[in-house]
């Protein structure tokens, strides 16, 4: 079992000029207090125009800084948004090859398609068809890294035979993922040999069963790249703290906070009616666990929230379903103090990760 | 947190509905023909929503003109303006103005369900290529709207958000300005989906004046038995809805 962070880089009103700097720096900070500490990834989402819930357009440049600033941890892109509009293939495969060389190899590529009008709309982006480019985009970049010419014609994009420089630093190249919210997607990653990167929380039963299905499906695939990732990772929420009641309160609120700014986007589906979208993905989970039903699962056994006793048995549970790694929410609009971010890491390290040590893939 | 409207409610309630009570029943109303159109509009339209909400980000409305062939009223049509928002969590439409075809619909949607309602003229008319909507208030179009090139999709990929309506409503022995959720349900026989085409909307007619359209969204086209049902949540206007909202009653059925 490994440990991660993860990053949405969320900012609370009022936007001063302070504000913004004061979160990227909390965040780099943690980053390389999490480094010393012995977790394995920090992950960086991309989105845009989410106001509070995430100000990480450019989380190329968030992951570079904190490649900087640590030896060990690897950098995970959570996710590059592989739809046209966003980004053009030819500068994903130069900007991630960029960071795999200054990061020296630490690079993880997560890929994804954007799941809300907010984004969709705001790049004139067509919902319908950012599965097929995302589809293209996954095939395309392996051979981008490795080729030493490349050319292609596609349906979303093209290039004459050209030299993409540089080349990644991994041989044969970086570790490929995607972003898992809608049932189903975990197919497609297992269909072509990526990474399962869960971005839901909790629900062990329901995960489960995708994570089984997952590996069965993986053992028959027809890899884009050049190896199979046939790993399974999930987000999650981390406040430990010695007083369990204190950190369930604290980690509740924290928690609740991340849905409840969650639920203010637009999800595509509501807004533009698309077989591209048939679920709605991850935002009403977090509308129902904000305020619905499952309002009380947030405090429930699978989330890392609580005392180091009860944060180790549900990252057990999480282990026994099948994840390989869990990465984790620090924060949300900073209603956390940044020194107690920085004693729940530490706790985590020195009363967690020792609970898994012995596990298969070892902390 | 997010924002909230800034709608004063004193300039406002001088023309709000009046709910007789809040023990409407509820309407069964099959085969409605359902045009929806998404638009996007200025983030200034937050004056026109009421601070319990938030707005959608980013801002957008939907015009919705139905023909209800059934109804405890007759056949009419409805044409309403929704600003989009969240009563806390949940997406809402926020009924801005709304025009009836008869003036028993109009009264009895005002009456019953706090909709901001005044009979007009509205026809809802299709072609091959589109499917067109127009309102005629006192003779003068007020609004021109089209879907255009209707696709044919699955109504299992149409999302229809539930309205709330603002409406004087009496609770605890006084009446006041309350907000009244209304959340029909919706069984699909038919949906398509096209391009939004507005040629006219009289921001002022809409109860909103100055509204500028901007990016267009979609558009859909639905047949579909739904109702409206009885009233199950009030929620203050003033007060954000995690804090104001009032359960009257757990089934929206008939008791």
């Amino acid at each position: 079992m490994k440990f991660g962070l993860f990053y949405e880089i969320s900012v609370p009103r009022p936007w001063t000029r302070e504000t913004e700097r004061t979160v990227y720096n909390n965040a780099l900070e943690q980053v390389k207090l999490a480094d010393e500490l012995g977790f394995d990834q920090v992950w960086a989402v991309e989105h845009h125009f989410l106001e509070e819930y995430s100000h990480c357009p450019a989380p190329e440049l968030f992951l570079t800084a904190c490649a900087m600033v640590t030896k060990k941890i690897r950098v995970g892109h959570g996710i590059v948004v592989c739809v046209p509009e966003f980004n053009h293939p030819i500068k994903i495969a130069e900007r991630t090859a960029t960071l795999d060389i200054l990061s020296g190899g630490r690079l993880e590529v997560g890929t994804g398609r954007s799941a809300t009008w907010t984004e969709l709309g705001g790049f004139r982006s067509d919902p319908d068809i950012t599965k097929k480019s995302w589809d293209e985009f996954v095939r395309c970049l392996p051979k981008m890294w490795t080729q030493e010419t490349y050319s292609y014609q596609g349906e979303f994009w093209s290039m004459p035979e050209r030299c993409i420089i540089p080349k990644v630093y991994q041989k044969p190249h970086p570790p490929m993922w995607v972003a898992v919210t809608s049932p189903g997607t975990e197919l497609d990653a297992a269909d072509r040999g990526l990474g399962s990167l869960g971005l839901t929380f909790g629900q062990f039963a329901e995960q489960e069963k995708r994570i089984a299905e997952y590996r069965r499906r993986i053992q028959l695939c027809d890899p884009v790249g050049d190896f199979v990732n046939d790993q399974v990772s999930t987000v999650n929420f981390l406040y430990c703290n010695e007083d369990d009641e204190k950190a369930r309160a604290t980690g509740r609120r924290m928690a609740d906070t991340f849905n409840y700014l969650a639920s203010q986007l637009i999800s595509a589906r509501e807004a533009y009616p698309s077989r591209s979208y048939p679920s709605l993905g991850l935002l009403p989970q977090l509308r129902r666990q904000a305020t619905g039903p499952d309002a009380n699962e947030q405090a429930g056994e699978g989330l890392g929230l609580g005392g180091p006793e009860r944060v180790i048995r549900a990252m057990k549970k999480w282990e026994a379903v099948g994840v390989d790694r869990v990465n984790f929410l620090l924060n949300t609009l900073e209603i956390i103090p940044q020194e107690d971010v920085l004693a729940s890491l530490r706790l985590f390290a020195k009363e967690v990760m020792p609970a898994f040590r012995d596990s298969k893939g070892g902390n | 947190m997010p924002l909230f409207g800034t709608l004063e409610l004193p300039t406002a309630t001088a023309h709000l509905p009046t709910l007789r009570n809040l023990d409407t029943e509820p309407w069964s109303l099959p085969k409605a023909e359902i045009l929806q159109l998404a638009l996007e509009v200025s983030r200034s339209t937050l004056a026109l929503l009421p601070k319990a909400l938030h707005p959608a980000i980013p801002s957008y409305v939907t015009i919705w003109v139905t023909r209800y062939p059934e109804s405890p009223v007759g056949p009419f049509l409805l044409a309403q303006l929704r600003l989009m928002a969240r009563a806390g969590a949940h997406p809402r439409g926020f009924v801005l103005r709304a025009y009836a075809s008869t003036p028993e619909a109009a009264s009895a949607l005002t009456q019953r369900w706090g909709l901001p309602a005044a009979a007009a003229t509205v026809t809802l008319k299709r072609r091959h290529d589109r499917v067109m909507a127009q309102v005629l208030q006192a003779g003068v179009p007020v609004l021109d709207a089209a879907l255009v090139d209707p696709q044919p999709i699955s109504g299992g990929d149409v999302q229809y958000i539930h309205s709330v309506t603002l409406a004087q409503a009496p609770i605890d022995g006084k009446t006041a300005p309350w907000l009244v959720q209304v959340d029909p349900r919706y069984t699909f026989h038919k949906a398509e989906r096209g391009r939004p085409e507005v040629s006219r909307l009289d921001g002022e007619a809409w109860g909103a004046p100055g509204l500028t359209l901007q990016n267009p969204i979609a558009c859909t086209a639905c047949t579909c038995d739904t109702d409206l049902p009885r009233i199950r949540f009030v929620m203050d206007p003033d007060v954000p809805v995690v804090r104001g909202t009032r359960k009257i009653r757990d089934s929206r059925e008939a008791e």
